[in-house]
């Protein structure tokens, strides 16, 4: 600490950097040569070496608490950032971010990259996230004055700001039918209709609060959409697993113990080997993908496709953390955005009327029991619902509707 | 502290604008403030979506939802925001003298 | 510098179309692949019904991009792989080639730009993690500094396919957790440890009581009267578990303290739903010192659960499923780590983590 302020005194215009040095070595790419890159777009990059290097030296943050910036008509989709040692460091004294929805399932041209990456040297301090947690492509630092022109360049290169606040987030999928065979339905169409479907809740936030959509094409969920979306949309199928016999004499040849590696696996234990053949018991089948997974030139899903609709996932903040919880469980592909408009807007309905400041719908459904909020969305209970039925007699009986029969 | 300077008038204000001292909030406040949000002057709807914002703050010591400012208003969101561009938070919460709206974003 | 907007103002246009920048192949392929193979690690084909063949070469990268960086990223693509390129839900990157004798040039041209490739299958991919000190106020530690000094020790098990079956990290910098920290094979939390010092100024002006007193989980905030006849609030230091929320909703409740905050870690989450459910990770060390640049103490302890896994594991054991056959006592036991008070659950619904039978392994 002695020597803190000398540490990061400029020098020829650029921080001492003793600390952050150390980060630029190794085999792994490194975040600090990044940062060093982009100096000279507007000098944020220089100053956010400064802060950082601070940071380092005095183990606390050197970000002032929130910030509310934007654009008109939005109210959201800019991360306010204020600097507490921006005399310093003025260059990031106001170092704002700029949230901007991804292509879905993260594909783009060189062309693309190259037009925001032209935006974000007019406007910005030349650095980016590719891609934030929620999966917003995030730039990096800019000012208050640039934020509306940042805007336009974007919109009319076909970007939009994301969400932020007590808005629906921008929503992400998986790369689906893009790139891979076990999609049980068109996650990047889906993703991309719910995203147009709810620009307004996206961009103008009236919720209780934040409210995140993923798609997740097949039961190994790449996008985390169990842990962490309000609404998980993760695919499955209803029928048999597809297979391919030969194929599965070819992995047994090529060293797979078929029996240990797959059938002992199986969490329902549906399937034997004989040595010839796999024979799936698929009553039994939960569609993990394990088998699948492991032999995918012989195994695939089968070919009525959908999606389990599941609810409620959060991290910790404010009543501990959940997983979705499955609410429909299963909508056939071609069923889905149809469905799934009609069903949040019942959600929201609810959570407008039921939900407190900053509640989460999961921590809603929580408090006033699933069967009470399957009550107010009009959805009947259903067993797939629970993992078991509860085992405790502490039933709340509704009075007999007389007037009924 | 930065200041926010109208017509020889000096207030204290934080980076985004909104005033430190919630309770020094007069009326002149929001008029004064309204340039700055980019709303030329302050009509009848501006003053109730303000006044209803300010005594529900003055009540509960929060600001109301955004459900609950429509509700109470009669304005649609769209409207709110024709009102006020910056939207209902960072617009009509500053004019009405409220602390800024945080939270994790 | 110029900041005058273009015309005409274009609002809610929305990202771009789900299918704009989609290669040919992928177009014409698409919804109808078949099956795919592993060439080597970090290299993919996928194969059409139509017999097209498509291949992935993922790279990894630090997530922080300099536009110099897209731009190269840009070149590559252009020059290997007409022009299209994705990134993945875990900051990976990967180029989608057509022609298979362009894969091992673009490999080295990779190689000699530092971008190492792998992230598949039975490999640890690029750490998914959150802003900390680069961007964020209520970081308790950096992200980008822990993420890099753990993917430098970890990166044979990057670019080697030499683990008994995937195994995903994260880094959160505070509870709020920004990602799915909470279910990863293995999880660096920043965390505080102290309660947080109200600045009665600042509240007064800054911050709704109501709501301050709300955002505690466990009611350890209550209003009493500040200066000047206004509200303020006081913290119950004993019922405060640091989480940091009521900063999260007011500046006046300051939660950085450089010498209490730091790591915890925690093991044995999944999201996926191959043979287990998806589950949330377990505590595994209370915590560990903020020791930047490099986090020795956090990059030995997880080195060591990587180790340890990697020894024990069966073929396609998940870290969490691993544990489940051996039982947390040997976990314990074979990484050396402390059992503590810390590691008992004590907040709500905690006694569903009590052990209700006799099953101990002895």
């Amino acid at each position: 600490m002695a020597d803190a302020d000398e540490g990061v005194k400029p020098a020829n215009g650029k921080p001492e950097t003793k600390l952050l040095d150390e980060l630029e070595k190794g085999p792994w790419p490194s975040f600090v040569t990044e940062i060093k890159s982009a100096q000279g777009v507007t000098g944020g990059a220089e100053d956010l070496l400064g802060q950082l290097e601070l940071s380092y030296e005095d183990k606390v943050s050197h970000w002032k608490h929130g910030g509310l910036v934007g654009v008109l008509g939005y109210g959201g989709g800019v991360i306010g950032r204020y600097s507490d040692v921006g005399e310093q460091f003025p260059k990031v004294a106001h170092f704002h971010t700029l949230r901007v929805n991804q292509p879905a399932g993260w594909f783009y041209t060189s062309e693309a990259l190259r037009t925001i990456s032209d935006i974000w040297e007019r406007h910005g301090s030349g650095l980016t996230n590719m891609h934030g947690s929620t999966g917003d492509m995030i730039l990096l630092g800019t000012t208050t004055d640039h934020l509306e022109a940042t805007f336009q360049e974007l919109t009319h290169a076909g970007f939009d700001l994301g969400g932020s606040g007590s808005a629906v987030r921008t929503p992400s999928c998986c790369v689906g039918m893009a790139r891979c065979e076990w999609a049980c339905f068109d996650a990047m169409k889906l993703c991309y209709d719910l995203t147009m479907a709810y620009q307004d809740e996206l961009h103008r936030p009236a919720l209780p609060y934040k409210f995140k959509i993923k798609c997740s094409a097949c039961p190994n969920d790449c996008v985390a959409a169990i842990a962490r979306a309000d609404l998980s949309v993760i695919g499955t199928w209803k029928d048999d697993i597809r297979i391919d016999q030969a194929e599965v004499a070819n992995y047994a040849t090529a060293g797979v113990d078929i029996q240990k590696d797959i059938c002992a696996n199986c969490p329902t234990r549906c399937m034997d080997w004989n040595g010839k053949e796999l024979n799936i018991k698929n009553r039994d089948c939960v569609r993990c993908m394990h088998c699948i997974n492991a032999m995918p030139k012989a195994l695939r899903p089968g070919v009525e496709k959908g999606a389990v609709i599941l609810i409620g996932a959060k991290a910790p903040i404010l009543q501990g953390a959940l997983l979705s919880s499955v609410l429909i469980p299963f909508v056939a592909a071609d069923e889905l955005l149809d469905t799934l408009k009609e069903l949040i807007q019942r959600i929201w309905d609810f959570w407008d009327e039921y939900g407190t400041n900053r509640e989460r719908i999961g921590e809603l459904i929580q408090r006033v029991g699933l069967a009470a909020f399957l009550d107010g969305i009009g959805l009947d209970p259903a067993p797939e619902m629970v993992s078991a039925p509860r085992d405790n007699p502490y039933i709340y009986y509704q009075p007999a509707k007389e007037d009924e029969a | 502290m930065p200041t926010f300077e109208v017509e020889g008038k000096k207030y204290d204000v934080d980076e985004d604008g909104f005033l430190q001292e919630p309770d020094l909030w007069t009326e002149d406040v929001a008029k004064d403030f309204a340039k700055s949000e980019s709303i030329d002057a302050l009509t009848d709807g501006h003053w109730k979506v303000i006044n209803y914002i300010r005594n529900y703050y003055l009540q509960f010591g929060i600001a109301p939802m955004v459900r609950k400012v429509c509700k109470e208003t009669g304005y649609k969101l769209s409207e709110i925001y024709q009102l006020f561009p910056s939207g209902p938070a960072k617009g009509a919460c500053k004019l009405a003298g409220l602390p800024k709206p945080t939270g994790c974003v | 510098m110029t900041t005058t907007p273009l015309q005409p103002r274009l609002t809610d246009v929305g990202p771009p179309r789900y299918d704009k920048y989609l290669p040919p192949i992928v177009l014409k392929n698409y919804g109808t692949w078949k099956y795919h193979e592993t060439l080597a690690p970090g290299v993919l084909c996928h194969v059409a019904e139509s017999g097209d063949r498509l291949y992935t070469v993922r790279g990894g990268t630090p997530r922080l991009l300099s536009i110099q960086t897209l731009r190269k990223y840009a070149d590559l693509a252009d020059k290997y792989c007409g022009g299209y390129l994705r990134f993945t839900s875990r900051n990976n990157v990967e180029f989608l080639l057509t022609d298979p004798a362009q894969i091992e040039p673009l490999k080295q041209e990779l190689a000699l730009l530092g971008i190492p490739v792998g992230g598949t299958n039975n490999a640890i991919s690029n750490i998914v993690h959150t802003q900390g000190w680069v961007h964020c106020h209520a970081a308790a530690t950096d992200a980008s500094g822990l993420v890099k000094s753990m993917m430098d020790a970890l990166i044979d098990h990057f670019t080697h396919e030499d683990l008994p079956a995937k195994l995903r990290i994260a880094v959160a910098c505070c509870l709020n957790m920004c990602g799915a920290v909470h279910c990863s094979d293995i999880a660096i939390l920043g965390v505080h440890r102290r309660p947080p010092k109200v600045q009665n100024d600042l509240l007064t002006k800054a911050c709704e009581v109501p709501t301050l007193v709300a955002s505690c989980p466990t009611g350890a905030i209550r209003p009493v009267p500040g200066v000047g006849g206004k509200q303020s609030v006081e913290v119950l230091e004993e019922d405060c578990m640091y989480c940091g929320n009521c900063f999260s909703v007011c500046p006046a409740m300051r939660m950085a303290d450089a010498e209490n905050d730091g790591l915890s870690i925690w093991v044995g989450g999944k999201v996926s739903n191959a043979r287990s459910a998806p589950r949330f990770s377990r505590l595994s060390i209370p915590f560990l010192p903020n020791n930047p640049p490099r986090w020795p103490e956090v990059i030995e302890a997880v080195t060591k659960i990587v180790d340890v896994y990697r020894g024990e594991a069966r073929k396609y054991e998940r870290v969490g499923e691993w544990i489940d056959r051996i039982g947390w006592p040997r976990f314990f036991e074979l990484t050396g780590f402390e059992f503590t008070r810390y590691h008992i659950d004590d907040f709500k619904n905690a006694g569903m983590t009590f052990a209700r039978s006799t099953h101990i392994r002895y």
